[in-house]
């Protein structure tokens, strides 16, 4: 085909008119990109976690009367409105299929910014990769203390780290110890991957520095066709507290393997995930009555604040769960980007970014226990409390630290 | 290490490994049989755990009563997989191993989104049963009910299969048909319909093991695939196509794992079946039991 100067002017018209189109698309809405599991071993996580994310576009895409950024107008007033839109994206639980899955939200969905994910170890390449493109990335859920300290440009944090939920714990016994209860021996309990890992060299740093001997130290294999190997030798030790790190799957496991070989300790004090899904207390929740969990979100601040109550009945009316420590943070993780992109008035990750450097948003701005989210030089919020939280009467309820608790500890447990 | 951590670690090992033995055995069933490895095997165990656990959550069917349900309805199952699928798979002309290794793969994919899409991937367990939760002691040796019922259900199976290769009509049917298909075809045996049988008998095996396991184990759409793998190795070490080197291969894999735990830290656990296995192939490449 020859072309002509007629083809190349209707060519040149065409692209002038469509331009203006593309433009308007533009700043009508605002991408970001959503990694979860949605298929595989914890594919559970990512539909809740779905949920929740929806939920918070939900607040701030519409007009809400909550003391939340963004809650009140409709869309982002720093970008004239734009909707925000979330695209979901599946890593399976794998590192390496995590890498590909942002590679391909950022070339191909044009996301401006990217958050997840709930495995440690996924995160770890998502953000290298979120690196690279200069796009910001919030972790919203993990929590394993390492992840901040690479020194990533574009990797932030609002939620605590292993190490800082393991010092409420230890801040816990210290303040059970002084009330005359007997806890000196320690059993660690704790999954091969980066979680599990990181929350056990916390622990068992923590353990050294605050004079509690640690009698095993169990790192084991996620999803074991059997743990009874395992849990021998956590009855052999019968250590006055047992602290797991373990995801759903292998909680469940655990909780029955230890019924089954009538292992029965004083104490149970979990690092999370497995132990704040409503899965594993449908499965083996009759034998875990005043079994005590770190978290980062209570229920109970709903009396002190009422949006929360509200916020998570929007969210139970859609999933038919109530909010828990993981489902908490990945709506805070939403806002708080999106809190950013509306200050940074743009999409462009460099600007995000700097927006992001300047959070600062007071802790009765959110549904968090938190003092506030600011974030160090390294992308961490140190101003995140942790609490913890005892499972008394088929509910949690916050035990620890002092200004947030509402019931003394119920120790032994039954 | 005391005495009595020795002998319950070896005691929980080996009611482990007649269960793994059990899982297994369909699949060294089906192999034996045609030489076809089911890739899908894990999956047949998962719709199994799932299949009791709806019995258990809409009927209020206990496991136990459920497991002759669930094994004949696999048995359907199996015995379907092979008429629609398997069948037209070995008849590829081309590259016949590959086609019939993505059919399977390619079924156990299919199967497990299936599942997630409409089991969703919450994961489920059985609440209360007759057996879950009990156990015996025995001088401080703890043994769970269920695996303990479980191991004997295995026993039982195994002595079944016995009597049925070596003493009846279909049994010696599926001998010969192992032997060599082109021949039975000759003295009036319907190849079609030994491998249906085979497959469905396979199938049923794991939906045994699969009902037992419920009682005790988390349910949800990837449960299979490290049991899977297990049954894989099993089966190799006590050799392809023998059905009682697989209940010879579960044994073996559960002790060795019970007794590396206690060994090597127990996030190696699994190195030590691995070891015994590579050592196996090494020396005795056809397995400990095998013919071929």
């Amino acid at each position: 085909m020859t072309v002509t100067r007629r083809n190349v002017l209707l060519g040149a018209t065409a692209t002038a008119a469509l331009l203006p189109i593309a433009a308007r698309a533009q700043t009508a809405e605002v991408v970001i990109g959503i990694i979860y599991p949605f298929s595989g071993a914890s594919a559970q996580q990512g539909v809740d976690a779905q949920k929740a994310y929806e939920i918070a576009a939900e607040i701030i895409n519409n007009k809400y009367d909550f003391d939340l950024p963004l809650a009140k107008d409709a869309g982002l007033a720093g970008l004239g409105g734009a909707k925000i839109r979330l695209v979901f994206a599946d890593h399976q639980a794998d590192p390496q299929k995590g890498r590909a899955e942002t590679e391909r939200l950022i070339t191909q969905e044009k996301v401006c910014a990217v958050i997840g994910t709930y495995q440690s170890a996924v995160a770890v390449t998502v953000s290298q990769i979120c690196e690279r493109y200069s796009i910001p990335f919030i972790s919203a859920d993990n929590s394993s203390p390492s992840l901040h300290r690479r020194g990533l440009k574009f990797y932030f944090r609002a939620a605590p780290h292993d190490e800082m939920y393991s010092a409420a714990m230890f801040d816990f016994f210290d303040a059970m110890k002084k009330k005359g209860t007997r806890i000196e021996t320690l059993s660690l309990f704790h999954e091969d991957t980066i979680f599990g890992t990181d929350s056990g060299n916390a622990q068992l740093k923590l353990a050294g520095d605050r004079g509690y001997k640690v009698l095993a130290d169990i790192k084991y294999r996620s999803n074991s066709p059997s743990l009874s190997a395992e849990v021998q030798q956590l009855k052999a030790a019968n250590a006055d507290v047992l602290m797991p790190s373990s995801y759903t799957t292998d909680g469940i496991l655990l909780v029955k393997t230890m019924a089954e070989l009538g292992y029965k300790p004083n104490a149970i004090v979990a690092q999370d995930a497995g132990f704040s899904e409503k899965a594993l207390y449908d499965a083996v929740g009759d034998k875990l009555e005043g079994v005590i969990s770190r978290g980062t979100f209570s229920l109970d601040l709903a009396t002190k604040r009422p949006m929360v109550g509200k916020i998570n009945a929007m969210f139970k009316e859609k999933s038919g769960k109530d909010f828990n420590d993981l489902t908490s943070r990945q709506f805070m993780g939403l806002i708080v980007m999106a809190d950013a992109i509306n200050r940074a008035k743009s999409t462009d990750g460099d600007k995000i970014r700097e927006a992001l450097v300047a959070t600062d948003i007071p802790g009765e701005q959110t549904i968090m226990p938190w003092k506030r989210i600011k974030f160090d030089e390294m992308g961490q919020n140190n101003d995140a409390d942790p609490v913890l939280l005892q499972y008394v009467g088929g509910k949690f309820v916050t035990i620890a630290p002092p200004q947030a608790a509402v019931a003394e500890a119920v120790w032994p447990m039954k | 290490m005391t005495a009595e951590t020795i002998i319950q670690s070896l005691a929980s090992g080996l009611l482990m490994g007649l269960l793994y033995g059990l899982i297994a055995v369909g699949l060294a069933l089906i192999f034996g049989l045609m030489d076809v490895v089911n890739f899908a095997h894990g999956e047949f165990l998962m719709i199994a755990m799932y299949a009791t656990f709806f019995l258990f959550a809409f009927f209020a069917i206990d496991p136990l009563l459920a497991a002759p349900l669930v094994a004949a309805a696999l048995f359907v199952f199996g015995a379907v997989v092979y008429l629609l699928i398997v069948r037209f798979a070995v008849r590829a002309k081309a590259n016949a191993g590959m086609v019939q290794i993505f059919s399977t793969f390619g079924l156990a994919i299919v199967m497990r989104g299936l599942a997630q899409f409409f089991f969703t991937p919450d994961y489920r367990s059985v609440t209360h049963s007759w057996l879950g939760g009990k156990t015996i002691s025995i001088a401080g040796i703890f043994l769970p009910v269920p695996q303990l019922v479980g191991a004997l259900v295995s026993i039982a199976a195994f002595a079944a299969l016995y009597f049925f290769i070596n003493r009846t009509d279909f049994g010696r049917a599926l001998e010969a048909t192992r032997e060599d298909a082109g021949a039975v075809a000759l003295v009036g045996i319907d190849k079609n319909k030994v491998f249906a049988l085979g497959w469905g008998l396979g199938a049923a095996l794991v939906g045994l093991a699969g009902a037992i396991m419920a009682v005790f184990f988390y349910i949800y759409p990837d449960v299979g695939a490290s049991f899977a793998l297990i049954a894989y190795v099993t089966v190799a070490l006590g050799g392809f196509g023998s059905v009682f080197g697989a209940f010879a291969g579960g044994i073996v894999v559960g002790l060795v794992e019970a007794s590396t735990a206690l060994i090597l830290p127990p996030s190696l656990k699994s190195v030590g079946i691995y070891a015994v296995y590579l050592l196996v192939v090494f020396i005795r490449p056809r397995g400990l039991f095998g013919s071929i």
